[in-house]
């Protein structure tokens, strides 16, 4: 192997892909690879990192290996199909359409141009990379002819990032009281946010009348971010949800530092790197079972096999009032962050990406 | 603590979790039904609780709304050129927009006028559905409570004595043959439309749920049960229903699993039941054997086929009587022929 160039549909800043690409870049390049981005568009904070993917043929070489990061639809998919390159694909999971099927149209169209893209380019890839066994799983089934599992390259082995002070004490302002539960990710059908607050109110009801939700992420399916907060409303809590979007690290380090418990209840996750984050914060973890949250999670929280909202407001009660339990999520917590440490996790990328030959050339 | 340690205590939380749900049930701090009653509110606010009709017309609205094409272009701008730029393109571009507009708006409410149409005739169409629909069996009529162990308990728990997964009982009553299977080791839990007699399983600390067996089924794991106990509004599902169970109890069985199924003979029927069942009830008990050969067309094996219960025999006179002897025998002969058994249990193993 001497080049590994990777495609990815657009590069941000303070995203989990963006990131992640950019940390492969520089952990190739670090191993005296050749390793350049090239997207569909990028942020104008990273408009120099990148090129654009069409710009590629001129650029060219004979062993290049060409690594896409398939994460949502893109030209760059239907591109990629007809390179003859030895072709990586790098899976961070797309949501199955169904989910919004009854909320956005237009999303589920997008998902499932996504999937079929993946499903497209699977088969002819050569190998497939996931950051869970539940993605890889998936891409098998799409018919990657050779799967690893890598997790994600996300630098949450360092300190925690500095707190907000400011962020912080508006969070507190006047009601300090309440067990203040949080929950981070997108506000969209798989992540049921609308069973969190079933659970609040039911919680609320038996344990602590002053508990609070927090929600961090932004509102990308807005006809389901109006019907969770409509349902706040309709049960009394509206004051008792708060939303966040678009944090600096800081204040989403107030957020963390201001919760009492992190309670995940999606349906579909792919990763799900908020659970590492809590783990990061000390902030225990109560999760359901589903997608690849058991896996990301181990036993760094209580798993649930039912979200029932009695189930729920019955184990956030019990890691509440039981400060040993807690103390001891938290600590595993720490142990499994270790395993997800940015060093093991590149070196793990560089044993993978070794094993290839790029001299390979297949018919497009 | 090591890694076993702390599984274990974890699986020990769990448990004290489940109790404590269960204490809360009990209590009445958690009626039955409240967690479905949640899930309906929210699915008031969404796209996916507007359904059928009110649907259509919010659909047909956002179609209203949106075939009109405003030709007035805005011409406010932050600098003073671009505003006077943006007046002369509308000055000098108005009558090719204009006649572009005018096409694009009639074709819009040619097409809006098109829905209107399809719509209204959707709406006669639900309407003439509507008059021939079989209506539910009203949820006052639905029998409740605990008829107690009854004759065929101790033959259900012995067809399911030892199966390995969980079992179904549907419905379930106030528990008393979950309690039973429970008894013998054997993974229960019912369900059953009756919220009241929910209540009372689930006081006495079973895993029930309220809701009819086809909702349970519909979100439950293809051969993720074992055993599927099948009594109660089994024998007056609308004909609809009842295919839909039959499919289910294919779907959802373990290859190996056992269904029972317990229910009036046709015979019985009007006798037995309730007046307001037998009268209701959108569909009538099917015959022993009409079962069998449905189950064995799902892949079941041989059914084994119990009958019992009282039923609404004639009862013989006493033999005292100087005639006792010709009278009970035509009575025997009537209950044979006429009257037959009062209840029946069908036991089969799906074998593919």
């Amino acid at each position: 192997v001497t080049a590994v160039h990777q495609f990815v549909p657009a590069l941000l800043p303070r995203d989990a892909t963006g990131d992640h690409t950019l940390a492969l870049r520089d952990t190739l390049r670090a191993v005296g690879w050749e390793s350049d981005i090239y997207v569909e568009a990028a942020h104008d904070e990273l408009a120099s990192e990148a090129t654009y993917f069409e710009r590629y043929p001129e650029r060219a070489r004979l062993g290049d290996i060409l690594l896409y990061q398939a994460s949502t639809a893109s030209p760059v998919a239907d591109f990629l199909a007809t390179r003859p390159e030895t072709l990586v694909l790098d899976y961070h999971n797309i949501t199955p359409p169904s989910f919004y099927e009854e909320w956005e149209e237009h999303t589920s169209e997008k998902v499932a141009l996504a999937l079929s893209q993946v499903a497209q380019l699977a088969p002819v890839a050569t190998l497939g990379i996931a950051d869970s066994t539940f993605n890889a799983s998936e891409l098998a089934r799409m018919g990657c002819p050779a799967t690893a599992v890598v997790p994600i390259l996300v630098a949450l082995d360092a300190d925690a990032a500095a707190v907000d002070a400011a962020e912080l004490a508006r969070l507190q302002d006047g009601h300090r009281k309440g067990t203040v539960l949080l929950f981070v990710g997108r506000l969209s059908p798989n992540k049921a946010q609308h069973h969190l607050v079933e659970a609040l109110w039911l919680y609320r009801r038996w344990y602590d009348p002053d508990a609070r939700l927090h929600l961090v992420g932004p509102a990308v399916t807005a006809s389901y971010a109006r019907a969770v907060f409509a349902l706040a409303d309709e049960l009394g809590l509206a004051d008792a949800v708060r939303h966040g979007e678009h944090l600096t690290e800081g204040e989403l380090a107030a957020w963390y530092a201001d919760a009492d418990v992190f309670v995940c209840l999606s349906d579909h996750e792919g990763f799900c790197i908020p659970l590492l984050e809590a783990m990061r914060a000390a902030v225990p973890i109560v999760a359901f079972g589903a997608g690849a949250v058991p896996e990301t999670l181990g036993d760094a929280g209580l798993l649930l096999d039912s979200k029932r909202p009695g189930v729920v407001a019955a184990a956030i009660d019990r890691v509440r009032r039981d400060p040993p339990l807690a103390a001891q999520l938290v600590a595993a917590g720490r142990r499994r962050l270790g395993e997800f440490s940015l060093s093991r996790t590149r070196a793990r990328f560089v044993e993978v990406l070794s094993g290839l030959d790029g001299g390979q050339v297949r018919q497009p | 603590m090591d890694a076993a340690g702390r599984a274990a205590y974890l699986t020990e939380v769990m448990a004290d979790i489940d109790a404590e749900v269960r204490r809360r049930r009990a209590s009445g701090d958690l009626p039955a039904g409240l967690e479905r009653e949640l899930d309906e509110l929210f699915l008031e606010f969404s796209p996916v609780g507007l359904q059928g009709r009110a649907r259509l017309r919010e659909t047909l609205a956002l179609v209203d709304g949106s075939a009109y094409v405003d030709v007035a272009v805005p011409v406010e701008s932050q600098k003073v050129v671009g505003s006077y730029v943006k007046r002369l393109i509308r000055k000098t571009m108005g009558w090719y927009i204009g006649f572009i507009v005018h096409q694009i708006v009639k074709f819009a409410w040619a097409v809006s006028r098109m829905f209107h149409v399809v719509v209204d005739h959707v709406e006669d169409l639900e309407a003439a559905v509507d008059a021939q629909r079989t209506p539910e069996l009203p949820p006052s009529a639905v029998p409740t409570g605990d008829p107690g162990p009854s004759w065929w308990s101790s033959g259900a728990v012995d067809a399911l004595r030892g199966v390995s997964g969980r079992v179904l009982h549907a419905d379930c009553g106030g528990g008393s043959l979950l309690e039973a299977l429970l008894a013998t080791g054997v993974d229960a839990y019912g369900v059953d439309p009756s919220e009241a007699a929910v209540e009372a399983a689930v006081e006495r600390g079973l895993d029930a749920r309220a809701e009819s067996v086809i909702d349970h089924l519909e979100v439950v794991a293809d051969e993720a049960l074992a055993g599927l106990v099948l009594s109660g509004s089994v024998q007056w599902l609308h004909p609809n229903q009842r295919d839909r169970l039959v499919a289910m109890v294919g779907e959802k069985l373990a290859v190996d699993g056992v269904v029972l199924i317990h229910s009036a003979t046709p015979e019985s029927w009007a006798a037995g039941s309730s007046h307001l069942v037998s009268d209701l009830a959108p569909g009538r008990p099917l015959h022993a054997d009409t079962w069998s050969h449905l189950l064995g067309r799902l892949g079941f094996g041989p059914a084994s086929v119990t009958f019992g219960g009282a039923g609404h025999r004639l009862e013989r006179v006493d033999p005292s009587n100087p005639d006792a002897s010709a009278i009970n025998g035509a009575i025997d002969a009537v209950n044979a022929l006429l009257l037959g058994p009062g209840e029946y249990l069908v036991v089969a193993v799906r074998e593919r």
